[in-house]
């Protein structure tokens, strides 16, 4: 079996739903060994499905397979006392505790970092929040939505005329998982150098203000606040999204796009892309601000090229001229796209449902790759972790089953 | 001072726009000594983008907040890569690396000489990371990738919309920091094996591939149910209620999210319309998924009386999720974002005080991961950089005097075209609402005046 990058680090993980389980199996994909704490009640992932055939069945909840794989599973209530007592003599031989609850839910439980420094003085204790553990919101409850809100991104996304938009998919949980990831990296290294667990505090309002590309700016730098306007770029139109014959394309002039004061005399890739090179001596065609606001017009001079002619055909022409156009696929065009499947994007697991298949690694090491393996069925390692690693006995792991602990 | 995690560590940061040094933002933050590179010919684009308006437009290269909001904590090294003594330069400063990070598209680095294997031979265990739109294999490879491209490119944008309305892009092109950011998780995984194994290694990472989970359930959703998933607005298949609702105030709204009946019951008290759990139409989740209009309807009577953050206080003291949707001058004046150091305070050659947010999130016990310093200005290290590599003072000023390295741009035009060139029409803008409001005292309001 090859190396992995992270082979030896041991990780107790008593997150659920998205950000934490993703931090982690970029952890447990690695090759690090993730002990997954779900409640006897189960994950919520997997409450949330999707399911084979639209039948709830937590046992196959395509999310809980996508989120948790590479990792074992046990069931305990760390809820209750006899479940932190089982918690913490796995925390004795880990190097990372993950945790997604509020702050004061974990200090309730005896497990916040100032409860186990003093036992666990190496522990990494990384928890994921909607709002912090500090500040004054941070009993405040929330999910990708209002982290997308408070974003700043939220405001910016959308129609003038309508509500905000907020990014589909889960924005907000994947990118605090990111940065806790980054987070329980970062001081992993530290602990190497300087010795010394720590507490690792990542709020999801805070993961997606990082990802803010301009607003924040546009303000404490020129005093100017910008509102949704298409979702518009403030550099100017189109780079956006526009309909062709069969579908949308993303329609992206990029820097050389159009013709620029340093090359007069040469046709731009816009004007040679939409076959009129008439176009370069059109103000609303050439000019930024006029693109940006007499931007039906600019669709009048685009749309006779663009509905005639098929996604690829634009995106494969406009390449060829190095305008980065895009396209716009479904997640059915992904899984069938050609790019993808030579890059050997998509991984397979084995799920109580089928095979699945799930998105791939987020990048590519030469040396340890990443690799996915299945997501453990619930509790399917409590005999192995409790009695095997912990020392329970057959009765100790059936009283705390009948209690409901395990 | 507490010591950061990445000291000692010296990244080579070949990256350009928004994806790449973000990632180097991360790492620098964390300690490392990153060193960027540019080249004289043709800057980072991103030093013409948002210049900041406070005294003129000279210099425009040096005040492009979109750039420092980036950049700050490194360090920059302006060398003219078709001269071999500035090749040369790259070789020795990569001989003392640790770690390399680039975002051209593929090619652009075996041209120069600086590919992987090519740094293996000077620095048997770099770590370099090439950051690209479509990755370093594929029959895509080649295209050319950017940040507001590649969210539809995942998939992400055929989710995003208004019920049926059109696939929307995000109003940033968010998966840009987002990639960077693996980016910079990736490195540190890397450094992990390297301090046990003593190996360097290469990784290839596609913003394309990056940000597909994003999607969260909908490739799943696809394979198990066949459904390819629609636009919803702000709804959600897990929530009923969940939107965005207009509040008091010009263009203000908050997020409100009831995931269940208790929920929703809580909601309903908060409002002062407890009848609600009783009625038919809203009494279940699946009830009020059908109802949503005209629940939609009745909480927007009550938030648009009410200010956004009102909205947010009394549900969420209720126990309700919810959130203002806040512009880019109320995340600055946010408490919770002031409590948590979102944005620190730098001082900026050229435009005084400014406000610089934070690109790691997590607050940790014993380091701070922040703007350590301001961004660099063309060019400003050179000297610094060279003299740690060994060349002498004579050395540098003849490197100078040929071109092989500088600290202005080689500009075709005069840079007072330039700088009109690149301002955008505010006046304009603020006229047909792209902009909302232009505040000249921006600074005095937010305490950051000289």
């Amino acid at each position: 079996m090859p190396e992995r990058a992270l082979d030896g680090l041991q990780v107790v993980d008593i997150s659920q739903g998205i950000a934490g389980p993703y931090a982690t199996k970029l952890l447990a994909d690695a090759g690090a060994l993730v002990t997954k704490v779900e409640p006897p009640g189960g994950d919520y992932s997997r409450r949330l499905g999707p399911f084979p055939g639209d039948v709830p069945d937590p046992a196959s909840s395509g999310l809980y397979h996508q989120l948790n794989t590479s990792k074992r599973g046990i069931t305990l209530d760390v809820s209750v006392a006899s479940g932190q007592v089982v918690l913490k003599k796995l925390l004795a031989g880990a190097d990372v505790f993950v945790a997604g609850e509020k702050a004061s839910t974990l200090k309730a439980w005896g497990l916040s970092y100032d409860d186990l420094k003093a036992d666990f003085p190496d522990l990494v204790v990384a928890q994921v929040s909607p709002f912090g553990a500090t500040g004054p919101y941070a009993e405040y409850d929330g999910n990708s939505l209002t982290a997308m809100a408070m974003s700043t991104i939220m405001y910016n996304t959308g129609e003038p005329d309508r509500e905000p938009l907020a990014t589909g998919g889960e924005p907000g949980e994947y990118i605090a998982g990111v940065q806790l990831w980054i987070g329980i990296l970062a001081t992993l290294e530290n602990r190497a150098k300087n010795g010394g667990g720590d507490h690792v505090d990542v709020a999801m309002s805070d993961a997606v203000a990082c990802a803010d590309e301009y607003n924040s700016a546009m303000y404490g730098f020129q005093g100017a606040i910008r509102r949704r306007y298409y979702s518009r770029h403030i550099f100017g139109y189109p780079n956006d999204i526009m309909a062709c014959a069969d579908g949308h394309v993303v329609v992206i002039p990029g820097a050389g796009g159009f013709r620029s004061p340093l090359t007069p005399d040469v046709v731009s890739p816009m004007a040679l892309l939409l076959e009129d090179p008439e176009l370069d001596n059109n103000p609303v065609f050439t000019g930024a601000g006029e693109r940006m606001i007499r931007w039906r017009e600019f669709e009048e001079l685009v749309q006779p090229y663009l509905s005639t002619h098929t996604a690829m055909e634009i995106v494969m022409t406009a390449q060829a001229l190095r305008l980065p156009f895009a396209f716009v696929p479904t997640v059915a065009d992904l899984l069938s796209d050609e790019h993808l499947a030579e890059r050997h994007h998509f991984e397979h697991v084995a799920t109580p449902g089928g095979d699945l298949t799930i998105p791939g690694q987020p990048f590519k090491m030469s040396e340890t790759p990443l690799k996915a393996a299945p997501a453990p069925a619930r509790g399917s390692a409590n005999e192995q972790v409790l009695a095997g690693e912990l020392g329970y006995s057959k009765d100790d792991l059936r009283i705390l089953s009948d209690r409901g602990v395990i | 001072m507490s010591v950061l995690p990445l000291e000692g560590v010296r990244i080579i940061d070949f990256a350009q726009v928004f994806a790449g040094p973000a990632c180097t933002r991360i790492l620098a933050d964390l300690g490392a000594d990153v060193i960027r590179f540019e080249s004289p010919n043709r800057l980072d684009v991103t030093r013409n983008l948002i210049i900041t308006d406070n005294d003129g437009m000279d210099h425009t290269w040096h005040r492009a907040s979109y750039f420092i909001i980036r950049n700050a904590s490194k360090r920059e090294l302006v060398v003219d890569l078709a001269k071999e003594e500035a090749r040369e330069i790259i070789r020795k400063l990569a001989a003392t690396a640790d770690v390399v990070v680039e975002s051209f598209t593929p090619r652009v680095m075996a041209n120069f000489g600086l590919h992987y294997e090519a740094l293996k031979e000077i620095k048997p265990d770099i770590i370099m990371c090439s950051l690209s739109g479509y990755g370093q294999y594929g029959p895509m490879r080649d295209y050319a990738g950017y940040g507001m491209g590649l969210e539809p490119a995942s998939g992400v944008a055929s989710i995003t919309g208004y019920k049926d309305g059109p696939p929307m892009r995000s109003g940033l092109s968010f998966t840009d920091p987002y990639s960077g950011f693996l980016g910079a998780g990736a490195i540190l995984t890397a450094l992990q094996y390297r301090r046990r194994s003593g190996k360097g290694q290469y990784i290839d990472l596609s913003e394309q591939e990056a940000a597909i989970p994003i999607m969260g359930a909908a490739l799943a959703e696809y394979q198990m149910t066949g459904r390819v998933k629609e636009r919803m607005g702000d709804r959600s298949d897990w929530a009923a209620p969940q939107g965005c609702y207009r509040c008091a105030g010009d263009d203000r709204w908050a997020v409100i999210s009831c995931t269940d009946d208790a929920e929703f019951g809580r909601m309903a008290d908060a409002m002062g319309h407890r009848e609600w759990t009783d009625d038919p139409r809203f009494a279940t989740v699946l009830a009020r998924r059908q109802n949503h209009d005209a629940l939609d309807a009745l909480i927007t009577a009550w938030t648009s009386t009410r200010d956004h953050y009102d909205v947010m206080r009394t549900l969420q003291e209720a126990g309700v999720r919810a959130a203002p949707v806040l512009d880019g001058k109320e995340i600055l004046f946010d408490p919770h974002f002031k409590a948590r150091g979102q944005f620190d305070t730098v001082d900026q050659p050229l435009l005084g005080k400014r406000l610089i947010p934070r690109h790691v999130a997590a607050k940790f016990g014993r380091f701070e991961a922040k703007a350590r310093s301001h961004a660099p200005l063309l060019g400003e290290h050179n000297a610094e950089v060279l003299k740690e590599l060994g060349y002498s003072d004579d050395e540098i000023a003849k490197l100078q005097e040929d071109g092989s390295i500088a600290d202005k741009p080689n500009l075709p035009v005069p840079p007072a075209l330039i700088g009109a060139a690149l301002r955008l029409p505010y006046d304009r803008y603020l006229e047909h609402g792209i902009l909302q409001a232009i505040e000249p005292d921006y600074r005095e309001q937010l305490g950051i005046a000289d």
